[in-house]
């Protein structure tokens, strides 16, 4: 029963929000059933670490495939498919009208998650490749470039068919990351799998690969919702908006350079793992700028939406500097090629982008389901399992790797030794991996209720206010 | 719990219209960098952290480059001292590398010469004799006539190849000690190889000077 004024309605929740609605759940269901598996799938893999018997006589979950798997399923399943939900809401929000093409996003979703869930088989049965994020066999690989493309359709026509001439940043970062992606992706493939490259070349296009996927794929995506949801909930335009337009082009520009520094101390010319770490102090000049930016989300208070983002934008910066400082040779010399380059990378994925889309999550799906999530209990216990969870992840594996680092260098120390000394640490971050994968679990559970709650009754109750004009910057 | 937290987070209220969002940072970014005479301090303050990143970025970018080699692959190499860093290659590939270059036109690749007008090397006294003499030789030149393996050519017209005043060739000492130890050890001769410190230790002793005759050769032993 409709009792508010239509006017209210229309402000708020639109058409925009409505027809989306099926391609954004398929793509936002799909996602969180991935990031479940691949938290369990990441359980196994941390206990394999500190007790390398447990499941040691199953082929399918040995370590190297438990890894590849829970990789793939978090990059592939989790990140592509949220991200690109989020993403596409927000250019059709900004854009000012309905998504276009929806049925290609609907196709290109199918078609992703059944080349995804075969390549994750691939993988259990031993057709995955040795390649950090570029696990999934060969087989899969074209078809899951065919298959973005046809989800980025929607977006693409968003963003040329807008309302106005001039666009704002959350525009930029996602038209980035929607035509980024398959040119690291395409050419990843061809160079690696394909076509593959012979000795040190390979290193680097694996290498320029990985940095790629994050600093012009995933942080993009990251930073389109953050950009979005802070002056948006928030109610205040970004402080220092003026510099937003250059640290994007500086992300661009410096991002895919910063790729040398996963290679410092290996085979590679001396060169090339400079130059890495040189972009990673330039790109430092982005991370300032949208702590800068977005500041805004860590003095309002009460929003839960802002408290992911918040956190997301926290671990987003601090991983930044923690990239350029680890990049720096004597630090390196102690971090490179230990678990605190793992720490280094779940500071970025599950701190950087999960949070911060966990807060585009809750703050979209009441849009375009039109009604409001079943229980506020469950969403705060997310956040504290995602909170505890990120944070006992990230610290175990760093302080692990730091012991590690240490003891490496010191010829006297043995394995075993090194071994039993990082062990009580892995079994921190194993304890934070399962908190991790609870919140997830109790998220997809929420998103299932909220579902089905609305196919039971699905009368729009009008619930949104009018929102105000927007404010002045705080400062 | 609502009436403590006014945020309901199973529904979170929107604190500006989209419309609105995009038509306030619209205005920002076409205003004018300054209002007035009130200087901001933030975007200045940025300013120097940009160039003081972009800085340290190029000086660490040159200590650590390793000279853009593909060769060097430890960032520790100091360019200054990449030079002592490659290895040194073996004299006899050198040597004939720079025989066949330049000696070769006279003497010819199998150190014959040509009779009657380029003496050979092959055999001669010259060659696989006194290194004082043999070195001055290939540094400064020979002009003249000389007597080898019995024969006299009357018109021998040697030229400078070391670094020395008048010389076309410029060589480094390395470079004519390599050549004249694969002289010596090639075409049947058998005499002891000759390093870059011998031909140093004569090319500082000598200066510049113009080329050798026989005679002056014969007084040295």
């Amino acid at each position: 029963m409709i009792t508010a004024p239509t006017a209210v309605t229309t402000a708020e929740v639109t058409e925009i929000d409505a027809s989306a609605r099926p391609p954004l759940l398929l793509l936002i269901g799909s996602a969180l059933a991935w990031l479940v598996l691949s938290g369990a799938l990441a359980l196994v893999n941390l206990v394999q670490l500190h007790t390398p018997s447990f499941l040691a006589d199953c082929s399918v979950l040995t370590f190297g495939r438990t890894q590849a798997m829970q990789d793939s399923a978090f990059i592939y399943g989790w990140a592509a498919n949220a991200g690109l939900a989020v993403a596409l809401w927000i250019l059709a929000r900004l854009g000012g009208s309905p998504l276009r093409s929806l049925n290609w996003a609907m196709a290109g979703a199918a078609f992703w998650n059944i080349a995804l869930t075969v390549g994750l088989i691939g993988i259990a049965t031993g057709d995955g490749t040795s390649h950090a994020w570029l696990h999934l066999p060969r087989y899969v690989l074209p078809a899951m470039l065919f298959a973005y493309a046809a989800i980025a359709v929607p977006g693409v026509l968003a963003w040329t068919g807008r309302d106005r001439e001039m666009t704002y940043a959350s525009q930029w970062y996602a038209v980035a990351a929607l035509f980024l992606f398959p040119w690291l992706f395409s050419i990843a493939q061809t160079m690696l799998v394909f076509v593959p490259e012979r000795g040190v070349l390979q290193a680097l296009v694996a290498g320029w690969y990985v940095q790629g996927a994050w600093t012009l794929w995933l942080a993009p995506l990251a930073l389109t919702a953050a950009y979005y949801l802070v002056p948006k909930v928030g109610g205040r335009v970004i402080p220092n908006y003026d510099f937003a337009a250059l640290s994007f082009w500086t992300l661009l520009f410096v991002g895919a350079w910063t790729g040398g520094r996963h290679l410092i101390g290996g085979p590679i010319p001396a060169w090339v793992a400079t130059i890495g770490g040189v972009s990673c102090a330039l790109l430092l000049f982005h991370y300032i700028v949208v702590a800068v930016n977005l500041r805004d989300a860590f003095v309002t208070g009460g929003s839960i939406v802002l408290k992911f983002v918040r956190l997301g934008v926290a671990a987003y910066v601090f991983g930044g500097f923690l990239d350029a400082v680890t990049a720096i040779r004597g630090v390196a010399l102690v971090t490179q090629f230990t678990f605190f380059s793992a720490a280094q990378s779940q500071l970025a994925i599950s701190g950087g982008f999960s949070l911060t889309i966990f807060g585009a999550i809750y703050f979209l799906v009441p849009r375009i389901t039109g009604q409001p999530w079943p229980s506020a209990g469950l969403i705060r216990v997310h956040y504290f399992c995602a909170l505890l969870g990120t944070a006992g992840l990230v610290a175990g594996l760093a302080v692990a790797g730091w012991i590690q680092g240490h003891e490496l260098n010191d010829p006297a120390v043995t394995f075993a030794v090194i071994g039993a000394r990082t062990k009580p640490w892995l079994l921190l971050a194993t304890a934070a991996q399962a908190v991790l994968l609870l919140g997830n679990v109790l998220l997809l559970a929420h998103l299932m209720r909220a579902v089905a709650s609305k196919l039971l009754a699905p009368v729009v109750v009008v619930i949104f206010r009018q929102p105000p004009p927007m404010g002045a910057p705080a400062s | 719990m609502s009436a403590r937290d006014p945020v309901d987070p199973r529904l979170e209220q929107a604190g500006a219209s989209d419309d609105s969002l995009l038509t306030a940072h619209e205005k920002l970014l076409g205003r004018k960098p300054e209002d007035g005479a009130h200087y901001r301090l933030l975007p200045l303050a940025l300013l120097f952290v940009f160039s003081g990143l972009i800085f340290y970025a190029g000086t660490y970018l040159n200590h650590f480059s390793g000279h853009y080699n593909a060769a060097i692959f430890d960032e520790n190499a100091h360019p200054a001292s990449t030079a002592a860093a490659v290895p040194k290659g073996d004299p006899m590939v050198i040597g004939k590398k720079n025989f066949e270059l330049v000696c070769a036109t006279c003497h010819q690749t199998t150190g014959l010469g040509v009779a009657g007008v380029y003496p050979p090397l092959a055999g001669s006294e010259w060659a696989t004799g006194s290194e004082e003499r043999v070195i001055r030789i290939v540094l400064y030149g020979l002009k003249g006539p000389i007597k080898v393996k019995g024969t006299d050519f009357n018109a021998a017209a040697m030229p400078a190849v070391g670094r020395v005043a008048g010389s076309g060739y410029n060589w480094s000492d390395d470079r004519i000690a390599a050549v004249l130890t694969y002289i010596r050890a090639s075409f049947g001769n058998k005499a002891s190889a000759i390093t870059p410190e011998q031909v140093a230790a004569i090319h500082t002793k000598e200066g510049d000077r113009k080329e050798w005759s026989q005679d002056e050769l014969l007084k040295i032993p």
